[in-house]
């Protein structure tokens, strides 16, 4: 397990060297961003691998921490995820080498059309008493009519989650990834503010799975070197046209992408 | 009485310490006789030095001395901004190459992140005087006070240097430039960046020949970059590029006009059991160098410097440990950004012995007769004028001896990056942030 804090150290370094380098005098250094991204994308190959195999070991926990391993690793296997909500126990476990390859192109395509649907809802923001966490494990997105049904609680709807289409688990995992980028891209420690903002965030663990969940986002971002900003780019015309629900998400949205769309500028004209 | 006394005693240490960002040295090149010494630094000035010549009382020769003493400075480049992408350019020389001499004035090509300049640098050491229309200072005389004519004398004054621009190669590169090469043509030279080379003729500002392209049509399938390029010192037609992920490129520029194919390429299978997080970066060559004879390369990566045969593609036919005790240290390298540090490497005049920095001010000499390494140091406290150099040990293990440093008391603020071989003689110039050390060997001065 240590692994997995190693790791997770690696690419909270990793982002925040990247994120330095914009400031930086003389530009960005493209040999240096390169590098940054191949160790960014190595520790979270093996932060995401152990992940899951820590997935598997927590498989009947039903605390919203352990839930959300559970989402990130459903994630991963997105297309056939629906069909097998069954027999999710095994196949997890024989999946797991393929998974870790097909991990990235996965994010490359699941990127574009997670901003399209992603709106946490208020309603159900206001319901969840415990973590931000557990807010965006919630608060799924209004689009799919049949996610709707399952929002009652938490550790319910994440159980529905996991027999459901693979759209909810990308919208989930969208907000959450759009929360972590806008909160790693502050100056301030992303583990902070989440801490701060959360309202009954009182088990640690959970809070630390929390940020390790942001950072985990983030990653996805900046997936393959540079490509998971480049597509984030081009999908915000279509977030902003399809968002009309609550405002939370707009804002959600909206300061992400303009955190991001510096980034998307300097790599573009780079 | 008392004040004096005291003075020696006050310590002025944090006055030395005190390193103006702008006076750290980014290169030292040689010229092709190892007269002239040029360096740059980060503040785009560049600082020539001359070897002093002075008679030996004993021997009818003149003999030379070894000491090197500045011979002019300018400023080469300006920090400038680029608009349409508003980014800053920094005016860090990041390479200087001289032009072998063909008459009495020097000529050596200086670069930043995006411009390259010829410069010209002669020296003045005679005048004319006694004009007719114009007095000594230079002002224009009354016309009615002009009874004589006479031709103006040529007569010797104080030595003067003039360093002048006389080309600009600009905007040949988006990229950041990190190599130059003059070709052995002496015509052309070529410049490299993160993914392009160009091949520019010496005298055409206006235009270059791009002949490495490794730009991806998709940016995001960028996986490697271009580290450094040579030209080969003997083939016009061939060179030589390193990449980030640790392979040489051998290009022959008769094949076509564009590069991309190489003629061979070099690459070292990478060991498994040492893979790591940052098994990337530590094997993205820094520095590549032909050796004087043209058969072999030099590169440096992070932990080693390589000996390549250019007959032999498949490896290296030596490797040499820089610092390996860094091996371990990895992960906190590259949390203070020390695992990105560029270093470079030389090979002496006879191509016998090889060199690179590493950090706390030690660098390393290896011998490649007997493969052994010596590690020296390059720090005021330690060496005083013409005192010789002993040689330290970082201490990994077994028995210590006095002297010997740990590796967690190791600076790692104080990195040799930068140096250079005198191209005939035993005289070595080392960068050390601010400071520039030359060293001689005094036991064997000339190479056999």
């Amino acid at each position: 397990m240590e692994y997995k804090v190693e790791a997770h150290r690696i690419m909270s370094i990793s982002l925040g060297k990247i994120y330095n380098s914009r400031v930086q005098r003389g530009g960005i250094k493209l040999h240096k961003n390169l590098l940054v991204s191949l160790v960014l994308r190595s520790a979270r190959q093996v932060y995401l691998s152990d992940f899951y195999s820590g997935a598997c070991l927590n498989e009947q926990s039903e605390r919203e921490g352990k839930e959300w391993d559970l989402i990130e690793s459903e994630r991963e296997k997105f297309p056939p995820a629906t069909e097998e909500c069954d027999h999710t126990e095994e196949t997890r476990q024989n999946d797991q080498p393929p998974i870790n390859e097909t991990v990235e192109k996965a994010d490359d395509e699941e990127v574009k059309p997670d901003a399209e649907h992603c709106t946490p809802t208020p309603e159900e923001q206001s319901q969840n008493s415990s973590s931000d966490l557990a807010d965006s494990v919630s608060s799924e997105s209004p689009v799919p009519d049949a996610i709707k049904q399952n929002q009652e609680s938490p550790t319910e709807s994440t159980n529905a989650t996991l027999g459901e289409s693979s759209q909810p688990q990308k919208t989930h995992v969208c907000t959450n990834r759009k929360r972590g980028a806008e909160e790693s891209a502050r100056e301030d420690a992303p583990q902070k503010r989440t801490k701060v903002t959360s309202s009954n965030a009182s088990d640690d663990e959970e809070s630390e799975e929390m940020e390790t969940g942001n950072v985990s986002n983030l990653i996805t971002i900046f997936g393959s070197s540079f490509s998971g900003l480049l597509s984030k780019d081009g999908a915000k015309p279509e977030a902003e046209a399809e968002d009309s629900d609550s405002g939370s998400g707009q804002i959600c949205c909206d300061q992400m992408l303009k955190n991001l769309n510096p980034w998307s500028t300097a790599i573009v004209a780079f | 009485m008392g004040e004096d006394g005291e003075s020696p005693k006050i310590n002025h240490s944090f006055l030395r310490d005190y390193v103006t960002e702008a006076d750290v040295i980014s290169t030292v090149e040689f010229n092709q006789t190892g007269d002239l010494l040029a360096t740059g630094d980060k503040g785009g000035r560049v600082v020539i030095f001359q070897r002093e010549t002075e008679p030996k009382g004993e021997s009818e020769e003149l003999c030379e001395s070894g000491e090197y003493n500045v011979y002019s400075t300018f400023q080469s480049h300006e920090p400038d901004f680029d608009y349409l992408k508003s980014l800053e350019i920094e005016e860090k020389i990041n390479k200087i190459r001289w032009l072998p001499q063909q008459n009495a004035a020097h000529f050596l090509l200086s670069t930043n992140d995006k411009t390259i300049k010829l410069w010209k640098v002669s020296e003045r050491d005679k005048r004319p005087e006694g004009y007719n229309l114009k007095d000594e200072e230079g002002r224009i005389k009354d016309i009615s006070t002009v009874t004589s004519l006479r031709v103006p004398v040529l007569k010797p004054t104080d030595l003067m240097v003039e360093v002048r621009p006389r080309r600009i190669f600009a905007n040949g590169h988006t990229y950041h430039v990190n190599s130059i090469s003059v070709n052995s043509d002496g015509e052309t030279y070529l410049s490299a960046d993160d993914l392009r080379i160009n091949m520019w003729h010496l005298d055409i500002t206006d235009r270059s020949f791009n002949i490495v392209d490794i730009k991806p049509s998709n940016m995001e399938d960028l996986t490697e970059v271009i580290t450094a390029a040579e030209f080969h010192p003997h083939h016009c037609h061939m060179f030589v590029y390193s990449s980030s992920k640790g392979t040489l490129r051998l290009c022959d520029m008769r094949e076509s006009a564009l590069c991309d194919k190489h003629s061979k390429i070099f690459e070292e299978p990478e060991d498994p059991g040492n893979r790591s997080f940052f098994s990337e970066i530590i094997s993205s060559v820094s520095d590549v160098k032909f050796s004087h004879s043209g058969r072999y390369l030099l590169t440096r990566d992070y932990l080693t410097v390589k000996v390549w045969d250019l007959n032999m593609e498949k490896g290296p036919v030596e490797t040499y440990q820089v610092h390996e005790y860094l091996r371990s240290k990895l992960c906190s390298l590259y949390e203070n950004d020390c695992i990105f540090d560029k270093f470079e490497c030389v090979w002496n005049s006879t191509d016998s012995v090889i060199m690179t920095g590493a950090y706390n001010s030690f660098f390393r000499m290896f011998d490649r007769e007997t493969g052994r390494g010596v590690t020296l140091e390059a720090w005021r406290e330690s060496s005083k004028p013409r005192a010789v150099l002993r040689t330290r040990r970082v201490y990994t293990g077994g028995r210590r001896r006095r002297g010997d440093v740990g590796v967690d008391s190791l600076d790692f603020s104080k990195k040799i990056l930068h140096m250079a071989w005198h191209p005939a003689e035993n005289i070595i110039a080392i960068a050390a942030t601010n400071n520039l050390y030359i060293f001689q060997d005094r036991v064997n001065p000339e190479n056999q």
